[in-house]
């Protein structure tokens, strides 16, 4: 679905796939499960690096669904990525924008701070 | 279903009096599109009537938040889901292809969106290419004044330059220069009324069937080759133009996948309307190539394809944009440059700045 509107699902979000050749494959049993879900740990890491500089926190629920949090407790369910934007807007009231100056800032900064704490 | 089972859709568009019509009833005459079906818009048409699959009025079914490009063109779904039904009662063969021409001033990206999204559509048909005519005696007079243009421009993955028979050399290369500037992931072909070829535009080697967009995907990636210099930009950008940039990024190691989907996805909800179009190849530390191609908020599911064109291992995106800055985007994947696991360079823009 647009990831502006959101709404029900009828398919994978683009980011759930990193590309599919068409051709069949073998896998063995339990591997795509494993796989799956250690991509959606490393995407839940991942966006919480985003998300703490908007004060927010992701979590893997149940492997199906994603809940976003602020620290007040609100949250909201999201599905996919496609879907975590529009609530993160509700939450923050403004639109999480990667272009904006404060965030890149923020993200300077994150990452200094880590450097710095570094051995 | 994978990909090469489902019918290949190919976008016909192009601005008004640009010569959709002419070079699709030209291209019909050749054998190779002779098991085609034909969506067209308006009445009319002449010469492409035993091939026509539907004449249809555009009627388009906003979904959602009602944002346009993620619109489901009605008038499309009906006319595919009835043929889809017909081949499988058996009333029609199967068609190699479906080619959807869209009125002058149309965008095609809800036509992209429709095939992408619908809940049937989606699986038995996929978006090939989308052509786009240009006029090579009016097409820079309606990419002055004429924002429709434009966008269909960004959206090509092949861009036409017709009737270069009755123009001259040297305008046929400012438009050209002026297209690559506007979409330098696109192709540019040149066509004329005597043409008795263009059938390649819309049938390309039959044993590759995914052959555009993997070259489109390598032109995108070849995007710097032609240098564009400054002079080119201040020829080319007149008056109404100035707002829409294109930019190509290259990074110097491989992409974390996870991070690059979270920015992208980030910027789409925040800025989808204006950036018109994002295509390139991805370097995900797999063996091949992840091709990435997006129109406005949609993104075509991402592709491995099996080799990297001239064996050149690196990601390449193209941006198209309008009101966004390239120097905004750079300075943003240079902040997430830690998560993205890779630096981003400037291959080439539009726009001449500092780094």
């Amino acid at each position: 679905m647009c990831v502006l509107c959101g709404g029900f699902v009828v398919q994978e979000h683009w980011t759930e796939g990193r590309g599919s050749t068409g051709a069949a494959s073998v896998t063995v049993g339990g591997g795509a499960s494993r796989e799956r879900q250690r991509d959606r740990r490393d995407r839940t890491a991942m966006a919480n690096r985003i998300l703490a500089c908007y004060g927010l926190k992701l979590e893997d629920w149940n492997g199906s669904k994603y809940i976003v949090r602020d620290v007040k407790g609100s949250s909201e369910i999201v599905h996919d990525l496609g879907a975590l934007w529009p609530a993160v807007e509700k939450l923050i009231k403004k639109t999480a924008d990667p272009l904006d100056p404060a965030l890149i800032g923020r993200l300077q900064q994150q990452q200094q701070q880590q450097q710095s704490g570094r051995p | 279903m994978a990909a090469n089972v489902k019918i290949p859709v190919i976008i016909l568009s192009g601005f008004l009096g640009s010569g959709k019509t002419s070079l699709l009833t030209r291209a019909l005459k050749q054998p190779q599109l002779a098991n085609s079906a034909i969506i067209v818009n308006e009445f009319g048409r002449m010469g492409l009537d035993h091939h026509l699959l539907s004449r249809v009025e555009e009627r388009t079914l906003l979904v959602g938040g009602g944002c346009v490009c993620c619109s489901m063109r009605e008038d499309l779904v009906n006319a595919c889901m009835e043929l889809l039904e017909d081949m499988q009662r058996g009333a029609k063969p199967r068609v190699d292809r479906i080619i959807v021409e869209t009125t002058g001033l149309a965008d095609p990206s809800p036509i992209w969106f429709t095939v992408l999204r619908h809940p049937v559509l989606q699986h038995h048909f996929h978006v090939e290419s989308v052509l786009v005519t240009v006029d090579a005696v009016n097409g820079m007079l309606h990419l002055d004044s004429h924002d429709e243009s434009i966008k269909q421009i960004s959206a090509a993955d092949r861009v036409i330059v017709t009737k270069t028979d009755i123009a001259d050399g040297e305008e046929i290369e400012r438009l050209r220069r002026r297209i690559g500037q506007l979409n330098p992931a696109a192709e540019v072909e040149l066509t004329d009324s005597e043409d008795t070829k263009s059938a390649r535009f819309f049938a390309d080697n039959p044993d590759s069937v995914r052959s555009p967009r993997t070259r489109c995907a390598m032109a995108a990636a070849d995007g710097g080759r032609e240098g564009r210099s400054a002079e080119d930009g201040r020829n080319g950008s007149g008056g109404h133009t100035d707002a829409t940039h294109s930019v190509s990024i290259r990074f110097d190691r491989p992409l974390d996948w996870h991070a690059f989907g979270l920015w992208l996805s980030m910027l789409l909800h925040a800025r989808g309307t204006d950036i018109l179009r994002v295509k390139g190849l991805l370097d995900l530390g797999g063996e091949g190539p992840v091709s990435l191609n997006g129109v406005q908020h949609i993104i075509h599911p991402p592709e491995h394809l099996d080799g990297w064109p001239d064996g050149r291992r690196t990601s390449t995106i193209v941006f198209i944009m309008k009101k966004v800055q390239p120097q905004q985007v750079t300075s943003s994947l240079l902040a997430f440059q830690h998560m993205l696991g890779a630096v981003p360079y400037v291959l080439e823009t539009d726009l001449q700045f500092p780094y």
